[in-house]
């Protein structure tokens, strides 16, 4: 049993091993992992800079192929005035060759005749030498050995026509057989030779020049013919990859509208299933509760005589257990239908707002001694029907929470004022609560004191919180157990009072 | 005058009726209460079929419409009555527990005369309902029988 177990790994060992052999040829598998390395670069990316990395790729291809395009046919257009030049050069060189050829042979039938005539050449020559030599210098800048073999052909011509003003001098001086041997022989025909060699080795050069050229050319017309058919193929794959990515991102952008537009119909839906949620409970729920309330109240009248006072009780807490859940119900929808109700959005004068709330209130403020102080608020924009509930909310609850005190003191006033911003408070001295539960105040049925000592479903604050926030506020409070409350809003402001 | 003429109440609900009928019981006019138990009972009492057939002619002084109620509810009741010219002068309460602005917005536009929500205390409720008895079924003047529904 236990030889084979411990022969397994060597015959698992075995295909492990084969492969390796192969890998050996290490060109192959370092050429792999040359290319492997950026290819898994670019994979790692995010899409978007996959993108950005495959544009500027083709980007840099199509510069460096510009570039390049662009000094080959600058070389090629050089080229071609260069060429220009040797053929001028060539033509120039036949000229001067062939004038002073004719000089020289003039020059030698003037010694002969004495023919004045014959010495016209001469002269021209003498008088076109400079522009000879400068046109020379021209067309050979750039190139030294020419500009050498100028160099000698101009002093060549000089030492010419210098022999031949000699020949002339000594014939008018001495006469004809002082001069009759250079009259047969020529007074420069070393000098001609000479020149005829140099221009021939000048137009050889040229000619080789020009050949070189159109080889030179050729190729680089060559080589621009492609890059520049690779810089349209780039080009090709741009506008491909452009054109894929903006189809991408209308199918993605219709892909996305579609889940918009499927959200908003469930949303809608449970929607319109929370709005009979909130209209069955205001329709069924209520009615058990009418039923205990009414039913307590003919059993108490039924039996009125034979009650004791346990039982009259017991019947009065049904009753008001059951109307304590039908305000609560109550408070719940109206809370439900803060969330649901279309918003107005006007300018919303609170001092205004604030008069009439404390007109509400005066019935509850009788036989109460509180001091008011009330600031100048801003007008804010927002719905004047929410915002009269939220004011009438914190300032009922100031009422309430400082019935406890003698001298109760509310204050409504401005914390802060900014631009497009009020931070409004609403301050008391009453009770207070204790700030480790000041997360809790604003919570739906959140009570922070017992029902005996003061009464409320805890709706209230929830409301406030709900107005405030979609009017694009903030709500928070400040307490101290027994030193007083104070509740801050803020509220988009219409403009600034300055 | 108007002392013989009934006041229809429908409500599915039998303890509903029975307190509103104790409430209207308090005011003396209990007697004159037909109670239909659906709507279509109330369409049958009007146009005086089935179990109605052998009524005495004439509309009721007021018709009390509940809402939510079973086979036909208190919109659609509402609604052909107000289409019929013969019971379009009947003064419609739609007494209902429901307070969402869509129902008091409907019945309204369908021509009702008043909506009352149904208070969960009983006191209320008992002063409501003998409010109501006794401004439409007491107080109240009628319209002309001409315009009702006897043949």
């Amino acid at each position: 049993m236990e030889s084979p177990t411990k022969e397994q790994p060597h015959i698992s060992l075995v295909p492990c091993e084969g492969p390796e052999p192969h890998s050996p040829p290490p060109s192959p598998a370092s050429d792999e992992s040359f290319w492997r390395a950026p290819i898994m670069w670019f994979l790692s990316l995010t899409i978007e800079r996959r993108i950005l990395a495959g544009f500027s790729l083709v980007f840099a291809g199509i510069l460096v192929i510009s570039t390049v395009s662009y000094r080959n046919t600058s070389a090629v257009i050089a080229n071609s005035g260069l060429d220009t030049r040797s053929h001028e050069l060539v033509q120039l060189l036949t000229n001067i060759d062939m004038a002073m050829d004719q000089t020289e042979n003039n020059h030698r039938r003037y010694l002969v005749t004495g023919e004045e005539l014959y010495l016209e050449s001469y002269q021209s020559v003498i008088k076109q030498r400079p522009t000879f030599i400068r046109y020379l210098e021209h067309l050979t800048e750039g190139v030294p050995e020419q500009q050498e073999r100028v160099a000698l052909l101009e002093r060549m011509m000089d030492q010419q026509l210098a022999a031949e003003a000699h020949a002339i001098t000594v014939l008018t001086n001495r006469g004809f057989e002082a001069v009759k041997k250079m009259a047969l022989e020529g007074a420069a025909t070393r000098e001609i030779s000479e020149i005829h060699k140099v221009v021939a080795e000048m137009e050889s050069y040229e000619r080789q020049a020009l050949r070189r050229r159109v080889l030179e050319s050729a190729a680089t017309t060559t080589n621009t013919i492609v890059l520049l058919s690779i810089g349209a193929l780039l080009q090709f794959v741009l506008l491909a990859a452009v054109y894929y990515l903006i189809r991408h991102d209308i199918t993605e952008r219709r892909r996305v509208a579609d889940e918009l537009q499927r959200r908003g119909e469930l949303l809608e839906a449970a929607n319109k299933e929370l709005e009979s949620f909130s209209y069955s409970v205001s329709h069924d729920l209520r009615a058990p509760l009418r039923h205990i309330d009414g039913y307590a109240s003919l059993l108490r009248k039924a039996v009125t005589e034979s009650l004791n006072e346990k039982a009259t009780r017991y019947l009065q807490t049904i009753s008001d257990s059951a109307k304590q859940m039908g305000q609560l119900i109550d408070d719940l929808l109206v809370f439900s239908r803060m969330g649901r109700q279309e918003m107005l959005q006007t300018g919303v004068d609170l001092n205004q707002l604030i008069r009439t709330i404390l007109y509400d209130l005066r019935l509850d403020l009788q036989g109460r001694e509180i001091s008011w102080t009330i600031a100048t608020l801003p007008e804010v924009l927002g719905d004047p029907a929410m915002l009269r509930q939220v004011f009438m909310n914190l300032i009922a609850n100031a009422v309430k929470f400082t019935s406890t005190r003698t001298r109760a003191h509310i204050e409504v006033g401005i914390d802060r004022l900014n631009s497009g911003e009020v931070v409004i408070y609403v301050r008391d001295n009453g009770v207070g609560f204790d700030m480790q539960y000041a997360g809790k105040l604003f919570g739906v049925f959140q009570r922070l004191h017992r029902m005996d000592e003061f009464e409320g479903t805890g709706i209230g604050l929830a409301n406030v919180r709900r107005i405030v926030h979609r009017h694009g506020g903030r709500t928070w409070a400040e307490g101290e157990p027994d030193k007083g409350a104070t509740f801050y809003l803020t509220l988009p402001t219409r403009r600034l009072r300055s | 005058m108007t002392g013989a003429k009934p006041i229809v109440l429908a409500e599915d609900n039998p303890r509903d009726a029975e307190l509103a009928l104790a409430a209207m019981e308090e005011q003396n006019i209990s007697d004159k209460v037909v109670l239909c138990h659906d709507g279509a009972e109330v369409l049958d009492y009007l146009y005086c079929r089935g179990p109605f057939a052998s009524r005495m002619k004439g509309n009721p002084a007021v018709i009390f419409l509940d809402i939510k109620m079973p086979k036909v509810n208190g919109l659609e009741v509402l609604r052909t009555i107000k289409a019929d010219t013969h019971l379009r002068p009947i003064p419609v309460v739609m007494l209902t527990s429901s307070r969402e602005e869509r129902d008091l917005g409907e019945s309204y536009a369908l021509g009702a005369n008043a909506y009352v929500v149904k208070p969960v205390e009983f006191h209320q409720f008992v002063s409501a309902v003998k409010e109501l008895g006794t401004f439409w079924g007491v107080i109240n003047e009628p319209p002309p029988q001409g315009s009702g529904s006897g043949k």
